[in-house]
């Protein structure tokens, strides 16, 4: 191994033990730093905000733990994420945060984090609602006033001005931040499968974690040391879905042990986080708040309301450029937008004649003996209907 | 249930012809399409006074889709839903509704394969009934599920179908001193409200093809602040023991103030409940004819299983006298109405007034007060499998039902309109052991 490529192991082994353990990071960085720490709810509200505070933005993670006292706080039809974040509130893990935001109207969220309000209640939770509905007439002028009403509140936190130049710096680490991890994406979508999907769940989810400026140093490393793996003759899959949080490393690695490569994804702890980034010129609370209405543009959501842009295009688009031979929707189960959404990609993906599997997922429990016989059965059928997939064990 | 038991419930005399009025507004809106009219389909609010003053034809998709359920009906719905893909934890509101559109396309492209199941052709004969939209208006309070619907019911229709949607604030209340009708958070969000209405009617008007009647608009609000004033008057006598009337004679009548026409008929109908609760205070009549024990109903209303309910409360003697569901929905605020100054400021308040589209803190406050008012044993939370919105708050209600107000709770598992999710035995377990725990608490006092 060279030199490039046993720092680019050593980057990633950091990178994976911040995704696996955040709350380990986040009271090192606190010590370490003597800064504050704000637990960000998914998926818009600007993190940039906070880091402009000089505090540590944290996207919450689902954790490992199987839920319990939290199961006496929401019920148990709400999805996993938003369980385990009661659980998380009711066990005190989320004790450690000085603060949290939130900026999405997601009615299981909502009662997630009023667990949270209820269970950590000296802490201040701000939630300024970013309208969903994006192409209304007073939808731009209505974000911009959220996203000056999170500074405000930073403010008020920091005790102190959050100043133009600051947010205009923090807007340029966390763009470097997402083109570097947009870097290995096109990477992967070009042909190169040096990393797992498990190892870049675990970029990206380092990435929502860690101070940004590390994690750009240690992306870097990855980078220049990434060896260049041509794909092999496994099934190409594009996963797509998982909204909110990342699904279990070990479902992925379940899928790619069924024979499958996974070569481009829209999760949301994947290619959704990063597909946009925020213009560094002009008045920043302005440009954070154009990011938002672009990045429905940019990769739909089911969460949003925008009639020229429709998730199952880009959907298709993807698979179409990545060269993927396949698709799984991966659904949290009880995810009301992805439930509700899901005919219209069903129908395209159908009408497009593209082979597709929809897994539910759960916070607890991975039905492997399942996963697999439904993941085979897709890439057996794939491999009976792809000429191109044929062709390409003809010529092995 | 025996019949003794059915005859321990005594219901509202009046619901008998409020009945009539809806199933002739429904019968009315199926004939929208002969009649000329436009027709909106909406979700959410209560935006029925403007669409009436637009001259169109109203479908309200959730009220339908309880229509259906409360007929048991909503089977070739819910099974062409399930069809086109919907998967069966989806809110059973909109699985239903979907549904609906999916059947109401069919119809009318003429292409109705019916599903092969026995009785169930006649059933897809009201549910595809509704006639399909000429435009879409999106309203929703509380729950983010609402706007998504409404874009995914544009979608089934191909994105032919003009929308507007109004972005409706939660009240999540972040700072002190703001809560339920006050402070800055609820005035900038009823500005907010009122100013996206203010352009919903040059959109309608874009629609009919002829000018909004500003003067009938006016009216409408009248006499619908006219109708919640009644409706909020006869419900307060129900504190009165033994309670006149109940949560389910509430549910009996609550279609009318929430979307059937505003007009005389309206204001005379609950002229009418508010007299028979009247005259049932003076005689001493309640609505479960042996009360003994009372509590309050949070959840949404079980549509399936409305009658059994109502009877099973009433066989163990219990008057369900107050629900969040029935008394903080439905211009349940009429004195925010000014039919004469600006009628769409009043009604952006109380639509944002919804009883989902607040905090847990706020939520806990009112049913605290509420069960304090009509002096309740206990709280019935009605855990609504497909809709989180309503159940959000109700763990951390119950806790401090108990810890705050030394009240009895239960929960039991239901749903809105899927009737497969109730769970009759666990219901009336349960029931018995909260009433058993609370002749306990009063032996001991």
């Amino acid at each position: 191994m060279t030199t490039a490529g046993a720092s680019a192991q050593a980057a990633i082994a950091a990178l994976t033990a911040a995704a696996d353990d955040p709350d380990a990071y986040v009271a090192e960085w606190k010590q370490r730093t003597g800064r504050k720490a704000f637990g960000v709810f998914p998926m818009n509200f600007p993190a940039e905000i906070v880091h402009a505070g000089g505090a540590l933005p944290v996207l919450l993670q689902e954790n490992r733990e199987p839920d319990s006292l939290g199961r006496n706080l929401l019920a148990e039809f709400y999805c996993g994420y938003t369980r385990n974040i009661a659980d998380q509130a009711a066990k005190g893990t989320l004790a450690g945060y000085d603060g949290f935001f939130l900026a999405d109207h997601c009615t299981q969220l909502l009662g997630a984090v009023d667990v949270v309000r209820s269970e950590v209640p000296d802490t201040p939770v701000y939630f300024g609602q970013l309208p969903t509905s994006l192409t209304d007439s007073w939808t731009p002028e209505r974000a911009r006033l959220m996203m000056r009403s999170f500074v405000d509140e930073m403010e008020r936190l920091r005790g102190e001005p959050v100043t133009d130049a600051e947010l205009a710096h923090s807007i340029a680490v966390f763009n470097e931040n997402r083109r570097l991890l947009r870097e290995l994406f096109a990477a992967r979508r070009a042909g190169n499968a040096a990393l797992s999907s498990s190892q870049v769940q675990a970029l990206v989810k380092s990435s929502m974690v860690m101070d940004k400026q590390v994690h750009s140093v240690l992306l870097r490393e990855v980078i220049d040391g990434l060896a260049q793996v041509p794909r092999d003759g496994r099934i190409r899959l594009h996963l797509s879905g998982h909204l909110c949080h990342a699904p279990r490393p070990e479902l992925l690695a379940t899928i790619e042990e069924c024979g499958a490569l996974v070569v481009d994804d829209d999760l949301f702890t994947g290619r959704r986080y990063i597909a946009t980034d925020v213009d560094e010129q002009g008045d920043p609370v302005a440009a954070l708040a154009q990011r938002y209405l672009d990045r429905d543009a940019t990769l739909p959501c089911p969460t949003r309301v925008k009639h020229e842009s429709d998730w199952e295009d880009e959907l298709v688009r993807a698979v179409e450029s990545s060269g993927a031979e396949g698709v799984i929707v991966l659904m949290v189960r009880f995810c009301e937008p992805h439930m509700l959404y899901y005919p219209e990609l069903r129908k395209r993906l159908n009408e497009r004649g593209i082979p597709h599997l929809l897994l539910e997922t759960e916070h607890e429990g991975l039905p492997v003996e399942t996963v697999q016989t439904r993941v085979e059965a897709l890439l057996e059928r794939i491999r009976r209907t792809s000429a191109t997939h044929r062709t390409l064990e003809v010529t092995r | 249930m025996t019949a003794a038991a059915t005859d321990k419930l005594s219901r509202l005399a009046i619901n008998k012809a409020g009945g009539t009025m809806v199933a002739d507004y429904w019968e009315d809106v199926f004939l929208a399409r002969e009649r000329g009219q436009k027709v909106v389909w909406y979700n959410g609010s209560a935006l029925n006074p403007i669409f009436q003053a637009a001259g169109m034809a109203w479908c309200h998709g959730e009220a339908f889709s309880a229509r259906l359920a409360a007929q048991h009906l909503e089977g070739p719905a819910q099974l062409a839903g399930s069809e086109y893909g919907y998967v069966g934890e989806l809110c059973s509101y909109a699985r239903t509704h979907l549904g609906c559109a999916v059947l109401s396309q069919k119809r009318s492209a003429g292409s109705g394969n019916g599903p092969g199941m026995v009785g169930l052709p006649e059933q897809e004969e009201l549910a595809s009934r509704l006639p399909t939209p000429d435009v879409f208006v999106n309203a929703y309070a509380g729950c983010s599920t609402g706007q998504q619907w409404d874009d995914i019911s544009f979608r089934v229709f191909g994105k032919d179908v003009p929308i507007f949607n109004v972005s409706m604030p939660f009240l999540w209340s972040n700072r002190p001193g703001e809560g339920y009708m006050v402070g800055e958070e609820w005035e900038t969000s009823s500005r907010y409200v009122a100013d996206q209405l203010r352009e919903l009617i040059p959109f309608l008007e874009s629609i009919t093809g002829r000018p909004f009647d500003w003067d009938a608009y006016r009216q409408n609000m009248a006499y619908i602040k006219k109708a919640s004033e009644l409706r909020q008057e006869a419900m307060k006598l129900c504190r009165h023991l033994p309670a006149p009337a109940t949560f389910w004679d509430w549910i009996g009548n609550v279609a009318h103030i929430n979307f059937l026409p505003a007009n005389q008929q309206l204001v005379d109908f609950y002229t009418a409940v508010l007299a028979e609760v009247k005259q049932r205070v003076a005689d001493g009549e309640g609505s479960v004819t042996s009360e003994r024990y009372r509590v309050y109903f949070d959840g949404f209303m079980n549509w399936n299983h409305l009658g059994l309910l109502s009877r099973k409360f009433a066989s163990h003697d219990v008057a369900v006298v107050a629900g969040r569901y029935t008394h903080h929905a439905f211009w349940q605020e009429p004195q925010l109405i000014d039919p004469d100054g600006d009628p769409l400021l009043g009604q952006a308040q109380n639509n944002l007034l919804c009883p989902m589209n607040h905090s847990t803190r706020t939520i806990q406050d009112l049913v605290l007060r509420d069960s304090e008012f009509y002096g309740v044993d206990g709280i019935v939370f009605h855990s609504t499998r497909t809709c989180r919105a309503f159940t959000n708050p109700q763990r951390i209600i119950a806790k401090a039902a108990h810890e705050k107000a030394g009240l009895a709770t239960m929960f039991f598992e239901g749903d809105i309109a899927d009737a497969s999710f109730y769970k009759d035995e666990i219901l009336e377990s349960r029931l018995a052991a909260m009433l058993e725990g609370i002749d306990v608490r009063r032996a001991r006092a």
